[in-house]
């Protein structure tokens, strides 16, 4: 199977799988096999937003009164967070978009890798506006060894897909000899990857982000760096969307209902799916040691971290219908979920930030009772 | 050819206080028509104390001709027995109502998308005020879009 960018066949879209189908030919969305996925890209589109809406000229003043080891926090925190959606302002189209085979579903995967590309860059505006020499925090994320560890354990399920989907596009299922390593291709193994990728991508938005967030916000829980928080507040109001995306990516290959294999492959997968949320909460904890390696700060340290980490594992591993690990029922940070919901300061709806406030949106669902009363 | 161009001179004259005919006379307030209207418009919306919604003063709630109110008994279980029970009266959603009478619900976009607040459903129906978008299983529900339609027993974690 060779990809092609406008497939020449005709074949019923609604009976396609959501992968490894035929390749979506016409971008249609009058006949859809799983509507969430337009549901999900009209939520997407109307939470469109630009960082240069957020005003930062008061955290330049409390970054540089900030001292040492919270500069450091601060900024290790945004190079996270940079990290990870310099992976997925890309990864989620190189990797998902040659196999998908539902318009909608293609469509919802752009629109999501869209919206990560606004979070890049707004980290550039952050950096702009709070650090005399933006270059020198960007740099280190390819230099400094955290990091690079970090990025190593985001992206390789993603580099293995997408290396075993170009030679499966390229020469089909079976065993080739490539530069001398004997590669062994075939259908099977290739979703069990896309299942294993797609709980990867769900753990990075659903966990590694929202510790993330915690720092940031702690920031701003004691005043300081509220213009950061502010726009780190919009972009947690996307990963939400996002999580609920890949939750229901997952949730529907399991049911097995769209793709039977793929259904058999979610049942026998679930040590390791387990095993990859396990080990992202360790690579968080160890996370945590290296941001507050000098120091904690108010409000949060390595061990009340290390506990939201246990915390939002449970809540996510849990969603996506499999038994928790740790057993941790309460969220040691409280204060968060104000600051997660994105709509509880703004005041004024046209100034661009209220997610329900739709410009020119109308109801149009007019159902027949609506008439009920009516008479000519 | 003269005359013409006068009489097109004053057709395009300005006056703010306008020139029109006076059938084509309008003033910035509309002409006032009686009510025909014997009755007062049946009000169709819920007045809600912002402070706390299942607390609001005495004639808050307006009653709808034909409709009941949905004022349902909300039952709390935890994983071993009932730990306690609330009544939902006036909030504008399930989740609402249980923070406004200190229950703790998990929640992050309080309109359905994240499902942050996902909670098992044991017993009962609920009406959904807005379409859920987050994953639910069957038995589950989402108390931030949401309001009972009979009384219902839910689990939380």
């Amino acid at each position: 199977m060779s990809y092609t960018t406008f497939n020449q066949k005709t074949f019923d879209t609604l009976k396609q799988p959501m992968f490894f189908g035929e390749t979506v030919n016409v971008a249609r969305y009058d006949i859809q096999k799983h509507k969430i996925f337009e549901n999900l890209i009209e939520k997407q589109l109307s939470f469109f937003w630009r960082p240069e809406e957020v005003d930062l000229a008061n955290d330049r003043k409390d970054f540089i009164d900030l001292p040492d080891h919270e500069q450091h926090i601060f900024l290790s925190n945004l190079k996270y967070q940079t990290l990870l959606d310099s992976v997925q302002g890309r990864s989620p189209n190189v990797a998902f978009l040659p196999i998908v085979s539902l318009p909608e579903l293609e469509t919802w995967i752009e629109t999501w890798s869209f919206s990560e590309t606004i979070h890049s860059r707004s980290y550039t505006h952050i950096m702009r506006n709070v650090v005399p020499n933006p270059a020198e925090v960007f740099d280190d994320i390819t230099r400094n060894d955290f990091i690079t560890r970090r990025a190593v354990s985001v992206t390789k399920y993603y580099d293995e897909l997408i290396e075993k989907c170009s030679y499966y596009t390229q020469l089909g299922e079976g065993t080739h000899t490539i530069n001398g390593h004997v590669v062994d291709i075939n259908l099977r193994d290739l979703k069990r990857t896309l299942y294993l990728t797609m709980v990867s991508v769900n753990v990075l938005e659903a966990i590694r982000f929202y510790v993330s967030f915690a720092c940031s916000f702690a920031f701003a829980e004691r005043a300081k760096m509220e213009g950061n928080a502010k726009i780190i507040k919009l972009i947690a109001r996307d990963e939400a969307l996002h999580l609920t995306g890949t939750q229901h990516i997952l949730q529907i290959m399991a049911a097995g209902k769209d793709d039977p294999e793929m259904g058999e492959i979610a049942a026998s997968c679930k040590d390791e799916v387990r095993e990859i949320f396990l080990d992202a909460a360790e690579q968080e904890k160890e996370w945590a040691g290296y941001l507050f390696k000098d120091g904690s700060m108010i409000g949060l340290n390595q061990h009340i971290l290390a506990q939201y980490v246990e915390y939002i594992t449970d809540q996510r591993i849990a969603a996506i219908g499999l038994p928790t690990i740790f057993g941790a029922k309460n969220n040691p940070l409280p204060w968060i979920n104000s600051w997660l919901n994105s709509d509880n300061v703004q005041v004024a709806p046209q100034e661009a930030e209220i997610s329900s406030y739709l410009v020119g949106a109308i109801d149009s669902a007019v159902d027949t009772e609506d008439f009920g009363d009516f008479d000519l | 050819m003269q005359k013409a161009t006068d009489q097109h001179s004053i057709t395009k004259e300005f006056h703010l206080d306008g020139l029109a005919p006076a059938h084509e006379e309008f003033s910035l307030e509309a002409e006032t028509v009686e009510s025909q209207l014997d009755h007062e418009p049946v009000q169709g919306s819920l007045i809600l104390n912002t402070e706390d919604p299942e607390q609001p003063e005495a004639s808050a709630q307006i009653d709808l001709a034909g409709m009941d109110k949905p004022v349902h008994m909300v039952s709390i279980h935890n994983d071993v027995d009932l730990a306690q029970a609330v009544p939902f009266q006036h909030a504008h959603t399930l989740l609402e109502s249980l923070e406004a009478q200190n229950v703790a619900v998990h929640y992050q976009c309080r309109e359905g998308y994240c499902g942050s607040c996902r909670t098992q459903l044991l017993e009962g129906e609920v009406h959904y005020t807005e379409e859920p978008m987050a994953w639910i299983n069957d038995d589950e529900i989402l108390p931030c879009c949401c309001i009972p339609k009979t009384p219902i027993r839910i689990k939380l974690p």
